[in-house]
């Protein structure tokens, strides 16, 4: 599902527009917030039912993510809550975000079954029946017209899935579980898909999973515009898989010119900050490896290191402590500008509950998604392609450029690494979904990655893959191939950041 | 060989509704020209927005040779390059 243009991808972005449309055009002080009653309206119309079985569901279920777009958390479904509660205390340019940032909308679960193995209609009863010979528990017999599992024997092994003639028996689970790579998703006592907070590392990867569009995170677009509203400097700190997100005809340049549009001061290129970073990472891996730590994790997928400090807290110590390229660049910014407000903006959920943490909450003020941001632009009307391109200064080598793609952060550090030490080798270990990166924390922890720098990221094929992404993978990883080599700076090493800082952080003269 | 021109809409209201997965369900048609020898030669354009959106949301909006298809979807343009092709091909 992932990668395609669906309904519900629709739905979400639709939601963010109104959100964003409505927030730049309220009135600052006097806002009636009964409007977003309105915007379940707008979004469906009609008295016919589009997506589900009730216009009046789909509305009920628009309205919860309009809250979620607010920053609010979802009303109980069995007590009265007016839509409009809280609202008013959330429209401010303060932080509001609280968790739980990824919600299961449970009105809109379809209560899908967890994994099960059932036969399907291309059952032929045949003579061999190979399905019941294989079964270890006897759970299949042969019923009337068609082989039966028996649900409470089946252990899903899968054999009997594997030995049909006809492909008639069908393994399936829930694709919002099956998506989690932190099994986080159990459920409630309805059978409803429940989140497991405290296994949940926010990767978003359920968000754009479930094929009902019952799960949505969070947003601070209400309180970024609200900001850039009530006169706030804003500065926005723009992830490196920002190429190539906003559609073929707009390019870096003219991204850089839409934002500013919107009311940001400066856009500062976060491929910047993972430079800083890939500069600290070789530094500790040379320092500490093997002496104090068996190998290094790499740190900037927040998922990553929360899930590997969460499920090895063994080996905790073996993640990087440097700051995310994101804190980097936005400490920058802060040190520079106390007074100013910094928005990141990228692929990423979990940057979401980085930026809650008590040591990032001073330098990130909000974080969006690529996909919230485009709601900016399409509420605000934003052409991209008709706009000026700005005149980019370089701020990021090609390696911190290439952080957005899955083993660029890896080859970044390394090279630093080789440029500090070049008799120095560094085997590495990369994965690019929590499940992979489970399996490479147990052979880091069997010591099998001695010596070893492991990146891990929580989405497939990196940061591109993103589930606030709106580019596809390969398109997405083609652009930012070809931003990262239009970058006279090959490595972090090479990059000279210290003399840029006035350049792209002071105002103009 | 024959040749199709698909344009599509890459504005900014376009692409949100979708005109990058329209794109590459374009290209996913190139799988069946091995195939299919009388399929059809698909150029694809991206071309900025046409200005027909900014009053009632009708996008994504492309074009196959020139006819124009509001509120596309990448089934609705795959199956309109598909007959297009079908229709060139018995001219012939």
């Amino acid at each position: 599902m992932r990668g395609l243009f669906t309904p519900i991808t629709k739905i979400r972005r639709q939601v963010f527009t109104e959100v964003a449309r409505y927030t730049f055009e309220r009135d600052l002080d006097q806002s009636d917030f009964n409007y977003f009653y309105e915007s379940s309206y707008r979004i469906i119309p009609g008295e016919v039912a589009t997506y589900r079985d009730s216009v009046f569901k789909e509305r009920a279920i628009i309205r919860e993510r309009i809250r979620l777009a607010l920053g609010l958390p979802i009303r109980p479904t069995g007590t009265h809550q007016p839509l409009t509660e809280g609202m008013a205390e959330c429209a401010t340019s303060g932080k509001k975000l609280e968790l739980p940032l990824v919600n299961v909308i449970p009105f809109a679960c379809e209560a899908c079954p967890t994994d099960r193995i059932q036969v399907s209609d291309n059952c032929r009863k045949c003579l061999a029946h190979p399905c019941t010979t294989v079964c270890p528990v006897n759970a299949v017999s042969i019923g009337k017209s068609a082989a039966i599992i028996d649900q409470e024997k089946c252990i899903k092994c899968g054999r009997c899935v594997a030995a049909c003639p006809y492909q008639a028996i069908l393994r399936f689970g829930r694709p919002c579980a099956q998506a989690c790579g932190a099994d986080a998703i159990g459920s409630d006592e309805l059978n409803r898909a429940k989140i497991d907070q405290e296994k949940c590392v926010s990767c978003g990867l359920c968000i754009v999973s479930c094929p009902f569009a019952a799960i949505a995170d969070k947003s601070e677009i209400f309180q970024l515009i609200t900001a850039i509203r009530s006169g706030h400097t804003v500065f926005a700190a723009i992830a490196p898989s920002f190429v190539g997100q906003f559609g073929p005809l707009a390019t870096p340049g003219k991204i850089v010119s839409g934002i500013k549009a919107l009311g940001i001061s400066r856009v500062i290129e976060v491929g910047w900050g993972a430079d800083v970073g890939s500069l600290h990472e070789a530094d500790e891996f040379l320092r500490d490896v093997p002496d104090t730590k068996p190998f290094l994790g790499t740190s900037c997928c927040p998922s990553w290191a929360m899930f590997a400090r969460k499920t090895q807290p063994g080996l905790s110590h073996c993640i990087a402590q440097t700051h995310t390229p994101m804190v980097a660049a936005a400490r920058k910014i802060k040190e520079e500008h106390p007074s100013a407000k910094v928005v990141f903006i990228g692929p990423c959920v979990a940057k979401k509950l980085e930026a809650l943490d008590d040591e990032v909450r001073p330098y990130v003020d909000y974080v969006i998604t690529f996909e919230e941001l485009m709601g900016l632009f399409s509420a605000r009307q934003i052409e991209l392609s008709d706009l000026e391109e700005t005149d980019l200064i370089t701020q990021a080598s090609h390696d911190g450029r290439n952080y957005a793609v899955a083993g660029g952060v890896a080859e970044a550090v390394i090279n630093v690494i080789r440029a500090r030490d070049d008799t120095r080798q560094v085997p590495f270990l990369k994965a690019d979904s929590l499940a992979d990166c489970r399996k490479m924390l147990a052979q880091a922890k069997a010591g099998k990655a001695n010596g070893h720098l492991l990146e891990g990221m929580a989405c497939p094929g990196g940061c591109v893959g993103g589930p606030g992404t709106l580019s596809q993978i390969p398109r997405a990883a083609r652009a930012v191939k070809a931003f990262a080599e239009a970058s006279p700076y090959p490595t972090a090493s090479d990059n000279t950041m210290e003399q840029l800082t006035p350049k792209i952080l002071r105002p103009n003269p | 060989m024959k040749s199709i021109l698909v344009e599509v809409c890459a504005g900014t209201h376009c692409t949100m509704m979708g005109a990058m997965n329209i794109m590459d369900a374009v290209h996913s048609l190139e799988e069946f020209q091995e195939d299919t020898p009388d399929m059809c030669d698909i150029q694809v354009r991206a071309i900025p927005c046409m200005n027909l959106c900014r009053d009632a949301a009708q996008g994504p909006f492309v074009r196959v040779d020139g006819k124009l298809i509001p509120q596309a979807e990448s089934e609705s343009v795959m199956a309109a390059i598909m007959a297009r092709c079908h229709q060139l091909d018995g001219k012939e």
